[in-house]
């Protein structure tokens, strides 16, 4: 009882293989669901199929599994933000806001207060302790990495956490959850905003955020179409804006350059490489720093979100929220209300939210 | 594991265990099917349909088998659709196979009115008369509620209802085997009670029905139970439960005081080992053997969890919001502030609990109170 580890199970692979990991190494475990999203509410949310898979994997690994409701704080914490940051035309990045808010705080405190020692996830990454200072590595399966979603952590959040399967292979997982019978073996990865899931992303929105038509205008001003609202478009988006490709002299896709909120337009430019699409310069506000102090270092490498490959950039200014960040190469649709997290080679050094991007700064 | 969790489910009696086992062997007919195969499993419902009558005082034409104490209220709430009169008085501790029924049903236009309790859990009768409308068609008030004991009046609610010409359902669900239930002296229209809250097995309700016109099935097909409720019968659950009431209602005495023995023994020694704890109801408003309990500074899913690990089984509100750490809607209808609602168990104790049983869960508690 006195070395109990908490680990969240969230139905999928990760989580159950984690929790073996962890029985195997001698730790007294027990399981937590939890529950953040009205189950109700089936048309989006998967959580009773996912209690089931997370009951049938501590069945075979004897372990307790109890439920924690964390609908209220994750609504409040959570998803009213999502809202504001969407309805303010940006793109948020909730999965961030739910492992600081949720998974490391008021899913870490309730375990705590249960008497375990520290809590496990099944995040692809890795904890290290080094000269007194925990640091967040990015996970061995570069596929799979998901330090960019931890960057919020802190040093005390750090050293109560474990990533058991944090340096393993997706594949390695899958056939160890295999060997173990579990039926979530082959269980598709949940991809994109933990409470849309493979669902419309559209569609979820417009249940919360009414239409509000508005003109879609090219770059150099012509109208080409009409928008149902700029929360559900973001930057460099190509599909879905309901203007063929075969439109304009290129005979190339449009994509999105910019959101003009005062005039409720969406402005589109023609092509991949369009110039409105590459920015040098951004700036930040929530700058967070896993060390607890900015890096020493200046030249850094940064993703500017999840699915993209790290840029070289500099920090040219460091005024303890808000920075401002340089690329060597210009950056594709570097997108408002996103994160910009950095690193260190594979040290995760810290993040924060994207402002404003700039082509230049004076 | 030592089970203090009688009031979310029970463990089946032996008796009914081996009936059920040889039914399921020997017995496969259909009842409805007319040669011998099916003659036996027609008597073997039959058998049970007089039991669960003389259990609850009524008559056998009286009792519909359906699949639960849940599906009892359905069958109930749901006729109303087919009534004149489309509103209805309940209480405001109602377990959510009431409430949760009727607030589905405000959608197609049948309205209700929440009674209050006082701080015992038990209802304000002075409020039943003002909240008769002149569509009042039916007036539901449990017979004693699922997470505090408090057992409500409703001889006296059937008395106000009768000058009214209202029929009264009540959800005794809790009740069998705790407290005599006869619905001829309570006088009741509909009574739902359900088989593993008694030490019968899951899945198999019933409804008592005084006037078989009243009701409407809410099952279509088949003409089983009268046409009133349609569907194979499950016959060894409903031996099983026909049993279990027949044990519970003969053994009535004889377990209530048992039950009281350990409850009265449990509140003692619990006193002793942490004197600040608050008892919603008090012994003698409520059914034996179940105790909701606050531990004023802790919160009841953490306790409870506790308690689980050193094999002790015992529930936060009631059973069907597991996980759940939102307040009670009971405790908070009693006006119970928020922070006693959180930190509060409800203990219930069984026929097959002992003395020792009742050390065993004080010393756990007191582990997990010290930590």
């Amino acid at each position: 009882m006195d070395e109990t580890i908490i680990i969240g199970m969230s139905g999928g692979v990760d989580s159950a293989v984690a929790a073996a990991e962890l029985i195997d190494k001698g730790y007294t475990v027990e399981g937590i669901f939890m529950k953040n999203w009205d189950e109700s509410d089936s048309e989006f949310c998967t959580a009773t199929e996912d209690h089931r898979d997370a009951l049938q994997v501590c069945d075979i690994l004897r372990i307790p599994l109890r439920t924690i409701d964390l609908s209220d704080e994750y609504w409040k914490k959570v998803f009213e933000l999502f809202l504001d940051e969407c309805r303010s035309g940006r793109t948020p990045n909730p999965d961030i806001l739910c492992n600081k808010e949720i998974k490391f705080c008021a899913f870490l405190n309730h375990a705590l207060e249960l008497g375990a020692v520290s809590i496990a996830t099944g995040h692809y990454a890795h904890i290290d302790k080094t000269n007194g200072l925990f640091q967040l590595y990015r996970g061995a399966d570069p596929g799979k990495d998901q330090s960019y979603f931890l960057c919020t952590l802190n040093q005390d959040q750090l050293s109560k956490s474990i990533f058991p399967i944090g340096n393993w292979k997706k594949a390695k997982v899958r056939k160890k959850a295999y060997e173990l019978g579990f039926n979530n073996h082959d269980k598709k990865d949940s991809t994109g905003i933990c409470f849309i899931g493979e669902r419309n992303y559209q569609q979820f929105l417009k249940r919360f955020l009414p239409i509000q038509s508005g003109q879609i205008i090219t770059d150099e001003g012509k109208i080409i179409g009409e928008h149902d609202g700029l929360m559900y478009y973001t930057y460099g988006q190509r599909q879905g804006l309901g203007i063929g490709g075969g439109y304009g002299k290129k005979n190339a896709p449009w994509y999105v350059t910019d959101k003009d909120i005062d005039q409720n337009t969406l402005i589109v430019g023609q092509g991949h490489d369009h110039p409105e699409l590459y920015h040098r310069f951004l700036t930040t506000s929530q700058a967070h720093w896993i060390s607890g102090s900015e890096p020493i270092k200046e030249v850094l490498t940064a993703k500017i979100r999840y699915r993209t490959k790290d840029a070289i950039c500099r920090l040219i200014e460091k005024n303890k929220n808000s920075l401002i960040v340089e690329f060597n190469e210009p950056q594709f649709a570097i997108t408002p209300g996103q994160s910009i997290v950095f690193y260190d080679k594979e040290i995760c050094l810290g993040g924060a939210v994207i402002e404003t991007r700039t082509h230049s700064i004076n | 594991m030592l089970y203090f969790d009688h009031s979310a489910t029970t463990p089946l009696r032996s008796e009914v265990k081996e009936l059920m086992k040889s039914i399921n062997e020997n017995n496969y007919g259909n009842p409805s099917s007319i040669y011998s195969l099916g003659q036996k499993a027609r008597i073997i419902i039959e058998t049970s349909r007089k039991q669960v009558a003389d259990a609850i005082g009524a008559s056998s034409d009286q009792i519909l088998f359906t699949s639960s104490g849940t599906e009892s209220n359905n069958q109930v709430l749901w006729a109303l659709i087919f009534s004149i009169k489309k509103h209805v008085i309940t209480s405001s501790i109602e377990h959510p196979a009431v409430i949760k029924v009727l607030k589905n049903l405000v959608t197609i236009g049948i309205s209700h009115t929440l009674l209050p309790v006082n701080n015992s859990g038990i209802v304000d009768m002075s409020m039943l008369v003002p909240a008769l409308k002149k569509d009042t068609g039916l007036i539901s008030i449990m017979q004693a509620n699922n997470e505090v004991g408090s057992i409500q009046p409703i001889k006296e609610t059937v008395k106000i209802a009768r000058e009214y010409n209202i029929p009264v359902h009540t959800d005794a669900v809790q009740c069998l085997g705790k407290i005599p239930i006869n619905t001829s002296y309570l006088g009741v229209d509909f009574l739902s009670l359900s088989a593993h809250k008694f030490y019968g097995p899951k899945g198999v309700g019933v409804l008592f029905v005084k006037d078989k016109k009243k009701i409407r099935s809410l099952m279509i097909g088949g003409g089983q139970e009268s046409g009133l409720r349609a569907g194979t019968e499950n016959v060894a659950g409903i031996a099983g439960l026909g049993l279990a009431a027949k044990l519970a209602t003969d053994n009535l005495s004889s377990h209530t005081k048992h039950l009281k023995q350990l409850e009265t023994i449990f509140r003692e020694k619990l006193i002793k080992i942490s004197p600040d704890v608050v008892f919603h109801v008090k012994q003698q408003n409520c059914l034996p053997g179940l105790v909701s309990v606050a531990f004023p500074g802790r919160r009841s899913d953490i306790l409870m969890a506790r308690l689980d690990r050193c094999g002790l089984a015992v529930s936060s509100g009631s059973a069907c919001s597991v996980g759940n750490v939102k307040p009670s809607v009971v405790l908070n209808a009693m006006n119970v502030d928020d922070s006693l609602n959180r930190a509060t168990l409800r203990i219930s104790f069984g026929v097959g609990n002992t003395r020792d049983d009742i050390e065993l869960l004080v010393s756990g508690l007191k582990k997990v109170l010290k930590s």
